[in-house]
């Protein structure tokens, strides 16, 4: 940062309660009239201790904690823990579980709808901070049918603590597959009419093409994760590339940044990450599709290896003795790369557990990214990485 | 001495010194009655109201109901509040034997229903609420500005023309005047921004004020051409000049005259958008990046004055853009049935045609206001400057040649309209005006139609978010 007089600029507190931040984030910003010369982001005002809670809490007592890691997504949370949990079990053949396939189906159908209302709270709360309330709120109807499911289900709309270790809390409510594919279709043409009403806008093309624009190195070293590092043109999704539960058994592309904003747009920009987003719903709708079609039918035995919904005995009697090591379980989460780090010392108690989230390793980039934006373009920003306070903080 | 500002006036004034006050005093009060009614009678019930609509057209647009009276009705909180000795289940119990009334219960019951409530609701509120003023601003300033705001866009009406008869006043210079009083928006939210003593508030002021002083030159530009084309600057000159006898007196209007002047209106519009602040130029608010922008601080019945005067803004731009092009009061559909009323009559039917081409503008304005998102302040900038400045110079250059070729062929007209007769203005025959849409209309599609062939093709990803492409 070159200051040359200290009384030509202003520092600006954006936040704790700034609209824009969409949290409780604060960014201490040094602007030189419409201009930030420096931005530090100022974080730790949502944190829970949710990690060291963890380790006086039973492995399977964790799971409603991994909701409150990141309450946008919280199927995928519970998804990361009951997967990272069940890695560690499967290290020993005492402890390993056979989890029922169709549970497997479930939790796969399930993380992506999740990804899908998580994207539309994303994607929504972007056009908002556009300035555009309309689309924001087709976005977040669409979120609600999606809730509406899940509600259904497991009798939550936001912190669902559905998954657990060996399976599924209970099996689909009757009917289910039907209601999904209707919402399904229902989404895609809502979809379409979201895009014509504002991606495509030019107003909207305009104010986030070129803004902000990650290099693929720097995406990479500064450790941005999902869709922000695929929209700076990097191919990899942990899904088809070290795919975990069932995911190697779906058909799907794994969009990325290609300057979609056209001649003034460039690869990384904040177009690219809304328009990869966007793509990733649609794909998300693919693999909600083959995961209805491929499902074996409920057989209405709860540890059926096929059609049933959980081994809880079998977890029960592993979790209280589960081999000791440690595991480090990544899943591609709608904001990235979530990983759960969990030490064992072989007593029903996790040693220590390390959450790795996207939104937090986002926050590293800030300050290099935004010096010459504009307050308008740092808003863009914010909404283009997504971020979510909670799991920043945890 | 006689005052007067019109005919109206003049019959109010007989009407009161015929029961008996003085001549002086009847005078001046018809004259306050003529100046205040637009203002108090139009303009503030207007912007009320307008909230209303803004918050149902929203509402239909999100897909949603909108403003609503729930369980508890306004019923229940008229008869809280009167009956606030008796027990709770009394005082429930009377409001539902007055909901049971015949005609009075079904009238609460729609008001209930349309969320009309929601208006009183939030005029009480605005007016209940404490009047605030953060510490370390400067009060004086602070307070000044909220009367500003009303002033600049109140005053404006005192030359806007309701109906031939009814007007403050109708100065020969009645369009640079509005020119004038307009730009006092800028001054106010400049002190608003810069006396509250809040960094975000500072920043909403100063973006108003180069948003505005930009958008004034279009504006300016966009006057005076219509004030060319009229050969006049009075406001009544500038609607007589678009009187056009016949059932098809909308062939009159300047919008229909030439497509340089469709273009003119389109960069008037635009620009008057940006200088009540509206969206997409609502910069100086923008709630997710300047939390409110000037009026941030701001609260109560003070929060409740910019807002009437955003509304009165909006109502102003919306009667100047249906005076400069859209026939003023006139009717589309033939004026002679109207010219030929009474005074009073005439009066009372053109007020109530130039409010509804307003009331049509503001709608149009809120359509906008929920589509589209907002713009960047140097993209604002570069609009005015780049693309609707030049496009007015083009709009003034080619209609001071349309008028010059036309005058040649057909020579000039004087209009007569009621008591005006307007200056001598060109009408164009049928030839020149065809050929004027031939010619500039050919134009401008070219050049859309090479702009679209020299954007690059869609990205087949793109082509399938917009549904044109399946995966």
């Amino acid at each position: 940062m070159n200051v040359e007089r200290e009384g030509d600029y202003i520092t600006l507190s954006m936040g704790p309660h700034h609209p824009a931040t969409h949290g409780v984030l604060r960014l201490e910003v040094t602007t030189d009239g419409e201009v930030i010369r420096a931005c530090k982001p100022d974080i730790g005002y949502l944190h829970r201790s949710i990690e060291k809670i963890g380790e006086f809490l039973e492995w399977y007592q964790f799971v409603p904690y991994t909701d409150r890691v990141d309450y946008v997504c919280s199927m995928n949370s519970n998804h990361a823990w009951v997967c990272a949990v069940e890695t560690l079990l499967a290290c020993s053949e005492e402890t390993k579980l056979a989890i029922p396939e169709r549970a497997e189906y479930i939790r796969i159908l399930f993380a992506e709808l999740n990804r899908i209302s998580s994207h539309m709270v994303g994607l929504g709360s972007m056009t908002m901070d556009m300035g555009a309330f309309t689309p924001f709120l087709h976005a977040l109807s669409q979120r609600e049918f999606i809730n509406d499911i899940f509600e259904k289900t497991c009798g939550a709309r936001l912190t669902y603590n559905y998954m657990c270790v060996g399976g599924l809390v209970r099996d689909l409510h009757p009917g289910a597959e039907e209601e999904i594919r209707a919402m399904l279709k229902g989404l895609e043409r809502a979809m379409i009419d979201f895009n014509r009403l504002i991606s495509s806008n030019n107003i909207f093309k305009a104010r986030l093409a070129g803004v902000a624009a990650v290099s693929a190195e720097d995406a990479v070293s500064y450790g941005l994760v999902g869709p922000n590092l695929r929209g700076s043109g990097i191919d990899f999704d942990l899904r088809r590339d070290k795919p975990y539960g069932l995911y190697g058994r779906f058909q799907f592309e794994v969009p990325v940044g290609k300057a979609y904003a056209g001649s003034e747009g460039r690869l990384g920009d904040c177009y690219d990450r809304y328009v990869v987003r966007l793509l990733e719903v649609l794909e998300s709708i693919r693999i909600c599709r083959q995961a209805l079609d491929q499902m074996p039918p409920a057989s209405g035995v709860e540890d059926d290896p096929v059609g049933g919904w959980c081994v809880a005995k079998a977890a029960q009697k592993a979790l209280r003795k589960p081999p000791v090591g440690e595991v480090y379980f990544r899943c591609e989460n709608p904001r990235g790369e979530t990983g759960y780090h969990i030490v064992s010392d072989g007593t029903k108690f996790p040693y220590r557990i390390k959450i790795r989230t996207g939104s937090f390793t986002a926050m590293s980039i800030f300050e290099k990214l935004v010096p010459g934006l504009m307050i308008a373009d740092l808003v863009a920003l914010i909404g283009s990485f997504d971020i979510v306070l909670p799991e920043v903080d945890r | 001495m006689t005052i007067s500002v019109g005919p109206v006036s003049d019959s109010i004034a007989s009407w009161f010194s015929l029961r008996g006050l003085p001549l002086a005093l009847s005078e001046i009060l018809a004259v306050l009655v003529v100046c205040v009614l637009p203002v108090v009678g139009i303009v503030f019930p207007i912007a009320g109201v307008a909230q209303y609509f803004e918050r149902k057209i929203a509402a239909s647009m999100q897909r949603r109901k909108g403003p609503m009276v729930g369980a508890v009705g306004i019923v229940d909180l008229v008869a809280d509040m009167l009956l606030f000795w008796l027990p709770r289940w009394k005082r429930r119990a009377a409001a539902r034997r007055v909901e049971r009334l015949p005609v009075l219960g079904a009238l609460l019951r729609q008001v209930r229903q349309w969320g009309l409530g929601s208006m009183a609701a939030d005029g009480v509120k605005m007016f209940l609420k404490e009047d605030m003023v953060p510490g370390g601003a400067d009060r004086f300033l602070f307070r000044g500005s909220t009367y500003l705001a009303l002033t600049g866009a109140f005053l404006a009406f005192a030359v806007f023309p309701f109906s031939q008869w009814y007007h403050m006043g109708d100065p020969p210079v009645a369009a640079l005047y509005l020119g004038a009083v307009t730009g006092l928006v800028a001054v106010s939210i400049l002190e608003a921004g810069w006396s509250s003593n809040n960094k975000w508030s500072y920043f909403g002021g100063i973006r108003a004020v180069a948003m505005i002083v930009s958008y004034e030159t279009p504006i300016a530009l966009a006057i005076a051409i219509v004030c060319m084309w009229s050969g006049t600057m009075s406001l009544q000159g500038i609607i007589a000049a678009q009187y056009h006898p016949g059932w098809f007196s909308f062939a009159g209007w300047n919008l229909f005259q030439s497509p340089l002047l469709t273009l003119l209106a389109g960069v008037y519009y635009i620009a008057a958008l940006a200088e009540c602040n509206r969206a997409p130029f609502d910069l100086s608010e923008g709630e997710s990046e300047l939390v409110g922008g000037f009026h941030t601080e701001y609260s109560g019945l003070r929060w409740g004055l910019f807002f009437i005067a955003e509304y009165g803004d909006m109502l102003l731009v919306g009667g100047i853009f249906a005076t400069l092009f859209l026939g003023g009061f006139q009717s589309p559909i033939g004026e002679q049935w109207i010219v030929s009323l009474p005074p009073f009559a005439e009066a009372v039917v053109h007020t109530l045609i130039a409010v509804a081409k307003a009331l049509a503008s503001v709608g149009f304005m809120m359509w906008i206001r929920w589509t589209l998102p907002r713009f960047r302040i140097d993209q604002v900038m570069k609009l005015a400057w780049t693309k609707l400045v030049p496009l007015a110079l083009f709009c003034l250059f080619g209609l001071a040649l349309t008028q010059l070729v036309a005058a040649q062929r057909v020579g000039v007209v004087q209009v007569v309209y009621g008591r005006y007769l307007s200056a001598p203005v060109v009408r164009l025959d049928l030839f020149s005006w065809f050929s004027s849409w031939v010619l500039v209309g050919g134009a401008i599609g070219i050049v859309v139609w090479m702009a679209k062939r020299a954007a690059p093709a869609q990205a087949p990803e793109m082509r399938r978010l917009l549904g044109k492409e399946s995966a």
